[in-house]
C-alpha cells in the first residue's frame, strides 16, 4: 500500500468519535436515563477530545489542510509539548476517556468510536509518527550581501590611456589582458 | 463584476433546482411521517407508550431510506456514461447536471449521518420509555420483557460503526493523503447494506391492525356494565353517541399489534442490485488486460503509456480514474489507426512511483522507448471509460479550455480529434489556456498544439485556435528554443493569466454567444473560474462552467 499516513485518518475519526461521545452523553443527561453520571462524563470527554483533536498535524509529504481557525488550538495543543506530540500518549488517553462510556446505552457508540480511533493512533504511533504542528512559515529575512555596504574606493586597474586608444594597425599588440577577470 | 442573473441562472439554476426539489421532498416526507406516527389510529397506544421519540425516529428513518437509496444511483458511473451518450434522451443541461453526481452523492451522504444521529438519538429516548413505561395492559407492544429493563439494538450499534469508519474516511485530507484508506473503507458499504436489510427485520415497532373493530381510546366491553348503572337511561351498544364521549366506544375484540413489512427494503433494494449489477459488469470489462503498445517517459516525471484493449470505445475526453488520486489520465487519445488509446501518468505518490518503475525500470533521460520482443511489461487493467464534462467541449461554438499542469490531458485528446477532422464538429472557435509551473512541462504537448496551429492556418481558419500558455514560477527569462515549436514561442507569457481580462477580450470578441468553459486546474484557478463565469457581462455572453475533478 506504500506509506500510508494512520494518523491522518484517526485524527479524523476521534473528531468525529468525540463528537459522538458528546451528543450520547447529551442525550443521557437531558433524558435523566439511569446511569447519567456516565452521560456527564461522557459530555466532558466528549468536549476535552473535540478540543485536542482540532488542530491537524502536519503531513511528513505534501499540502498540509488546516482546519479553520485551528491556529489558536494548535498553540495550546503545541504547548503540552512531548505529551501531545507522542501518539502513544494519546492512544492510551483515548483508550481511557472511552471506558466510562460503556457503562451506559447512550455514551456506548461513542466509546466503541473512540476506541477505534484509539487503535489507529497506536498504528500511528508503531510507524513512528508524530504531531507536528502546523505554524505559520516565518519571512525569510533579505539577506542583504557585505558588498553593498563597501562600495569601491578606487577605479578598477586599467593600462594606461596610450595603450587603450584604438591601434588599428597593430591589433595583436592593442590586446590586453584584464587583471582582474570579468565575469560574464 | 456583480453577479448577473442571467449568468448565473445559466451556471447554477440546474443544480440548485435538484437541490430545492430535493429538499423539498425529504421535509416533506418527513413531515408526513411525523403526523402519521402523531396522530394515527394505528400507533395511538404505541405513542401513548412512546411520545415524541416514536415520531422523530420514524420520520427519521423514512428520510434515512430515501437517502440511502438515492446515494448510490449516483455512483452507477457506466450507465451514467451510456445516459451522456444518447444525444437523444438527454439535452446540454442534462448532461451538465449529470457533472454533478459526485457532488450530489456527498449531500445524500452527508444527509444520512446527520439523520442517522437524529435517529439515533430518538431511538435512545424510545428505549427508555419502553422501559419506564412497560404496558401491562399491551403486552404485545412491549419490546422490554420486563420493567427497568434496557433494550440493545446491535445491528443499529453496527451500522453506526460502518458508517463512522466511512465518513470518517472520506474527508478531503484523507481522500488526498491516503487514497486506499477511502477507497477500502467505502467499500464497506456492502456490509452495511446488508446489516441495513437486517436491522428493519427487527419489528420492535408495531402497528395495530384491527382499528375498526377496536378503535383507540375505546372501552373494553367487561368495564361497560360498571358505566351502565351509573346512566341507566343511555344505551351503550358500540356506536358512537356525541355527547358524552367517554362511555360512547365499545371494544368489539382486543387490539392486536403486528409489526411493519420492512418498507426499506422497497427503497432500498432496487438501487443496490442497480449498483452491484454495475460493478460486477465494470469488474468483468475490467478482466481483459491491456497490451502496452509503448512507454514513452516526458520530462518533468510523467509517463505516457499507449494501450490496445479489445473492444474499447471510448470518445475523446473520457477518462478512466484510477485507485490512486496521485495519478491523472484521460484515456481515448485516438491515434492515426484508431485502435490504441493512451494515458499520460504523472509521477507523484508511491503508486505512481512502483508503476513507473515497471515500465522503465533503469531510464535516466528522455528517450523514447519502443516495446520490444524481450520487455515483460506488468499486466495492467484498465476500468473505463466514463463520461466526463470535457466531452462537451465540441457542444458549444466557442470553447475556453483552462488546464494547469497535467490537467491538460483531456484537452490534448480534443485536440487529437480536432486534428483529424475539425470541420465536422458545432465548435467554431477555441481558446486553449495552459498554466504550467515549469517549462519543460510544455514540452508534453508542443508537438501536438503545433501540428494543429499549423494545419489550421494551412486550411484558412487562423482564428480557430488561440493558444496562451503561461509560465508561473519563472526565476529568467525563459522561452521555447525549439526551431519547430515556433508559433508557441510567441504566445508563452511568464506570470498568472489574468483570467478577467482574458474573459472580457472573449466576451468582446464573441457577443451574444454561449461559451463553454471547461477547467481542469488546481482549486484556486477553477474557483476564480467559477466567480467569472456568474458575473457580469457587458457583451451579452454567457459563459457555462463545467469542471473536471479526479478525486
Amino acid at each position: 500500500m506504500g506509506k500510508i499516513e494512520w494518523a491522518m485518518w484517526a485524527n479524523e475519526q476521534a473528531l468525529a468519535a468525540g463528537f459522538i461521545y458528546l451528543t450520547g452523553g447529551i442525550v443521557g443527561v437531558a433524558g435523566q436515563f439511569s446511569g447519567w453520571k456516565f452521560a456527564a462524563f461522557g459530555i466532558a470527554a466528549g468536549v476535552f477530545v473535540c478540543l485536542l483533536e482540532y488542530p491537524r498535524s502536519k503531513r511528513i509529504k505534501g499540502t498540509n489542510f488546516e482546519r479553520t481557525g485551528q491556529y489558536c488550538f494548535t498553540v495550546c495543543v503545541k504547548a503540552f509539548g512531548p505529551l501531545t506530540r507522542n501518539y502513544y500518549v494519546r492512544a492510551f488517553l483515548h483508550a481511557v476517556l472511552c471506558i466510562p462510556g460503556g457503562f451506559m446505552l447512550a455514551t456506548v457508540l461513542g466509546c466503541v468510536c473512540l476506541g477505534i480511533a484509539s487503535l489507529i493512533y497506536l498504528s500511528a504511533a508503531i510507524h513512528g509518527e508524530h504531531w507536528e504542528p502546523i505554524l505559520p512559515e516565518a519571512e525569510p529575512t533579505k539577506h542583504v550581501s557585505q558588498s553593498i555596504k563597501q562600495p569601491p574606493q578606487n577605479p578598477p586597474p586599467r593600462p594606461p590611456a596610450d595603450m587603450r586608444r584604438k591601434r588599428l594597425d597593430d591589433l595583436e599588440a592593442a590586446a590586453y589582458v584584464n587583471p582582474i577577470p570579468v565575469r560574464e | 463584476m456583480g453577479l448577473s442573473l442571467r449568468s448565473w441562472i445559466a451556471n447554477e439554476g440546474g443544480k440548485h433546482c435538484i437541490l430545492i426539489t430535493w429538499l423539498s421532498v425529504s421535509a416533506w416526507i418527513f413531515w408526513r411521517t411525523f403526523i402519521l406516527y402523531c396522530s394515527g389510529a394505528e400507533y395511538h397506544y404505541l405513542h401513548k407508550m412512546l411520545g415524541l421519540g416514536l415520531c422523530i425516529s420514524r420520520a427519521s428513518a423514512t428520510v434515512l431510506n430515501l437517502n440511502c437509496s438515492l446515494v448510490l444511483l449516483p455512483m452507477c458511473r457506466s450507465i451514467l456514461t451510456v445516459l451522456r451518450g444518447t444525444r437523444q434522451v438527454s439535452s446540454k443541461k442534462a448532461r451538465r447536471l449529470l457533472d454533478k453526481s459526485k457532488t450530489f452523492h456527498v449531500t445524500c451522504g452527508v444527509a444520512i449521518c446527520v439523520f442517522s444521529v437524529v435517529h439515533v438519538g430518538a431511538h435512545l429516548v424510545n428505549v427508555v420509555s419502553f422501559s419506564v413505561r412497560y404496558s401491562d395492559e399491551f403486552p404485545a407492544l412491549n419490546v422490554a420483557h420486563y420493567r427497568g429493563q434496557s433494550v440493545p439494538g446491535i445491528t443499529g450499534v453496527l451500522l453506526v460503526l460502518v458508517l463512522f469508519l466511512m465518513f470518517t474516511a472520506s474527508s478531503h485530507s484523507v481522500r488526498v493523503g491516503n487514497y486506499e484508506i477511502f477507497w477500502y473503507t467505502h467499500n464497506l458499504f456492502i456490509l452495511f447494506y446488508v446489516v441495513l436489510l437486517m436491522h428493519v427485520v427487527g419489528g420492535a415497532l408495531k402497528y395495530q391492525t384491527n382499528v375498526d373493530a377496536h378503535p383507540p381510546g375505546c372501552i373494553p366491553a367487561n368495564q361497560t356494565r360498571a358505566h351502565s348503572d351509573t346512566w341507566p337511561n343511555q344505551e351503550v351498544d358500540g356506536e358512537l353517541v356525541a355527547e358524552s364521549r367517554e362511555m360512547s366506544l365499545v371494544c368489539k375484540e382486543d387490539a392486536h399489534f403486528q409489526p411493519h413489512f420492512p418498507q426499506t427494503w422497497l427503497w432500498v433494494l432496487g438501487p443496490l442490485c442497480l449498483y452491484c449489477g454495475e460493478r460486477l459488469y465494470r469488474y468483468i470489462r475490467c478482466n481483459a488486460s491491456v497490451t502496452i503498445v509503448s512507454v514513452v517517459r516526458h520530462p518533468c516525471d510523467v509517463i505516457e503509456v499507449r494501450m490496445l484493449k479489445n473492444s474499447f470505445k471510448a470518445r475523446p475526453g473520457q477518462v478512466s480514474p484510477t485507485l490512486s488520486s496521485a495519478v491523472m489520465n484521460s484515456s481515448s487519445c485516438p491515434t492515426e489507426n484508431k485502435e490504441t488509446f493512451g494515458i499520460h501518468v504523472r509521477v507523484v505518490g508511491d503508486w505512481t512511483a512502483c508503476f513507473s518503475e515497471l515500465l522503465l525500470p533503469d531510464l535516466e533521460h528522455s528517450e523514447i522507448l519502443p516495446m520490444t520482443n524481450q520487455r515483460r511489461y506488468p499486466k495492467l487493467y484498465v476500468d473505463g471509460p466514463f463520461g466526463s464534462p470535457s466531452e462537451e467541449v465540441f457542444n458549444y461554438e466557442v470553447s475556453v479550455c483552462v488546464a494547469g499542469g497535467i490537467g491538460v490531458t483531456p484537452f490534448a485528446c480534443i485536440m487529437h480529434a480536432l486534428l483529424d477532422e475539425w470541420r465536422r464538429y458545432k465548435l467554431q472557435r477555441l481558446y486553449f489556456v495552459w498554466v504550467c509551473r515549469e517549462l519543460n512541462s510544455f514540452y508534453w504537448f508542443a508537438e501536438l498544439l503545433c501540428g494543429l496551429h499549423r494545419k489550421l492556418w494551412e486550411q484558412n481558419r487562423p482564428d480557430y485556435l488561440n493558444i496562451r500558455l503561461y509560465l508561473t514560477t519563472a526565476q529568467e527569462l525563459q522561452n521555447l528554443t525549439d526551431e519547430k515549436y515556433r508559433p508557441l514561442h510567441s504566445r508563452l507569457l511568464i506570470g498568472r493569466p489574468k483570467l478577467k481580462l482574458l474573459f472580457e477580450e472573449i466576451g468582446r470578441s464573441n457577443q451574444h454567444k454561449k461559451v463553454g468553459v471547461f477547467c481542469c486546474a488546481p482549486k484556486g484557478v477553477s474557483r476564480e473560474l467559477h466567480k467569472l463565469c456568474n458575473s457580469f457581462s457587458a457583451s451579452g455572453t454567457v459563459f457555462e462552467y463545467n469542471k473536471e475533478s479526479f478525486s
